[in-house]
């Protein structure tokens, strides 16, 4: 059997992202670095195709999912993952997180200058943030992170997908 | 799925006049942020007294409109900017350096803030990119329709016609439902019966075709002693299999 079609079985099977280590269980002579390389190929290959999905890459993960030109299509249909918006308090909280991993509540109440509980424990439900550490000195405060789902969730590869400070070019942008 | 370019544009809102709802901010930052950008202001030499007035202004009878943590949110902040605009009055010492000037703190706080608040809008772009990716599995499976949620094909009016005539609900006293009473006997001439009609019955049958567990077990009872009695016999091919019920030599009535 070939790996390229190998390794398009188990990602159309699949509903969540794998990685190419998690991929290459599916047979005994298929290493995470031929998967990679099936991939690729498989990509060129919808690409060319014209097909209505492509394979993503979503974290360590790949996956198979429909292009967004076809999304108006998909939408006439019932669906469960239709109210998964985040609010702009979750979302200014999470981007805090994201760029000062590991970071407390205290700095984060003090970064947007409201209180910061609520929020949290919703990001945390949601497993888009978890606990990754505690901080030393007073109480030893809980630290938090993003996790993978936090990638799936904005469809991106990893954090350094996000923006650096200086792109944004905000900062001074009325002070000169 | 790349992250679109962040866009400028919804963080300043050009209005002139400050009729704010306090609720669509994110806390007092981002309602002071507002106030700097939407009227052009330079941040690093922000008219505290004119700011402080129309923040002051803004957040008046906040206690009632937000709770009591959010109102405080916003009360703290006035505070802050009092405070500030009372040390710009103080008479100025040449030998300060300049980023002792009493509003370099809050710049740094509007400053950070305002990257995450613009970080929050390319993040938002991010999702809804994200979301119009569909997974498999997004379309639910079709649900068999729920029985409750059909229309009743009846009117309002007949149905009040019918309620209307029914007699009122008897008063529930609790009552003891009758067991019909059934004795082995009565299963022995059913056993007995239907092995007229056929050589073999299966076991199963008997038990399965009563409602109540009394006439199962009755039934059970006869086969029983039937089985003693010699009447009938019974054979099972394997473990687990049909148990079948034969007549047997003994069977006096046939």
């Amino acid at each position: 059997m070939k790996a390229t079609r190998i390794v398009e079985a188990v990602l159309f099977a699949s509903e969540t992202p794998l990685a190419p280590a998690e991929i290459a269980r599916a047979s005994g002579d298929l290493s995470a670095k031929e998967v990679e390389q099936a991939i690729a190929e498989l990509c060129q290959e919808y690409e060319e195709e014209d097909r209505a999905f492509q394979i993503y890459p979503l974290g360590d993960g790949y996956q198979i999912l429909s292009r967004p030109e076809y999304a108006p299509y998909l939408e006439r249909f019932d669906s469960v993952t239709r109210t998964n918006k985040l609010s702009r308090a979750a979302l200014e909280t999470l981007a805090i997180i994201a760029y000062r991993q590991p970071v407390s509540r205290l700095d984060i109440e003090d970064l947007r200058g409201v209180n910061a509980a609520g929020v949290l424990r919703n990001l945390q439900e949601r497993g888009l943030i978890e606990v990754v550490d505690r901080a030393e000195g007073l109480g030893r405060p809980l630290l938090y992170g993003t996790t993978g789902r936090f990638l799936d969730h904005f469809g991106l590869r990893s954090l350094e997908d996000l923006p650096r400070p200086e792109e944004l070019q905000i900062a001074l942008r009325s002070g000169e | 799925m790349r992250l679109p370019a962040p866009s400028r544009s919804r963080a300043v809102e050009a209005d002139d006049r400050f009729i704010v709802e306090l609720e669509r901010f994110q806390g007092p930052l981002d309602l002071l942020l507002h106030l700097i950008r939407s009227q052009d202001i330079d941040i690093f030499d922000i008219p505290i007294a004119e700011i402080t007035e129309q923040f002051v202004r803004l957040i008046e009878g906040v206690e009632e409109r937000l709770s009591l943590e959010e109102a405080g949110e916003f009360l703290e902040m006035a505070a802050t900017l009092v405070r500030i605009k009372a040390q710009m009055l103080l008479p100025r010492r040449d030998d300060l350096l300049e980023d002792e000037d009493p509003r370099s703190e809050l710049v740094r706080r509007l400053l950070e803030y305002e990257f995450f608040r613009e970080m929050a809008y390319t993040l938002a772009d991010a999702e809804a990119d994200r979301a119009r990716h569909r997974n498999k599995g997004y379309i639910e499976p079709r649900r068999p329709p729920d029985v409750s949620e059909l229309p009743l094909e009846l009117s309002l009016d007949d149905f009040l016609a019918v309620a209307v005539s029914l007699p009122a609900p008897p008063v529930r006293t609790p009552h003891r439902a009758p067991v019909r009473p059934v004795t082995v006997d009565e299963k022995v001439d059913l056993w007995l019966r239907a092995l007229k009609e056929k050589a073999r019955v299966p076991f199963e049958w008997f038990m399965r075709r009563w409602r109540t567990r009394i006439h199962a077990v009755m039934s059970f009872l006869a086969a029983l002693e039937l089985a003693k009695r010699g009447s009938i016999r019974l054979r099972q091919e394997r473990h687990f299999g049909t148990l079948w019920v034969y007549r047997g030599e003994g069977d006096e009535d046939s």
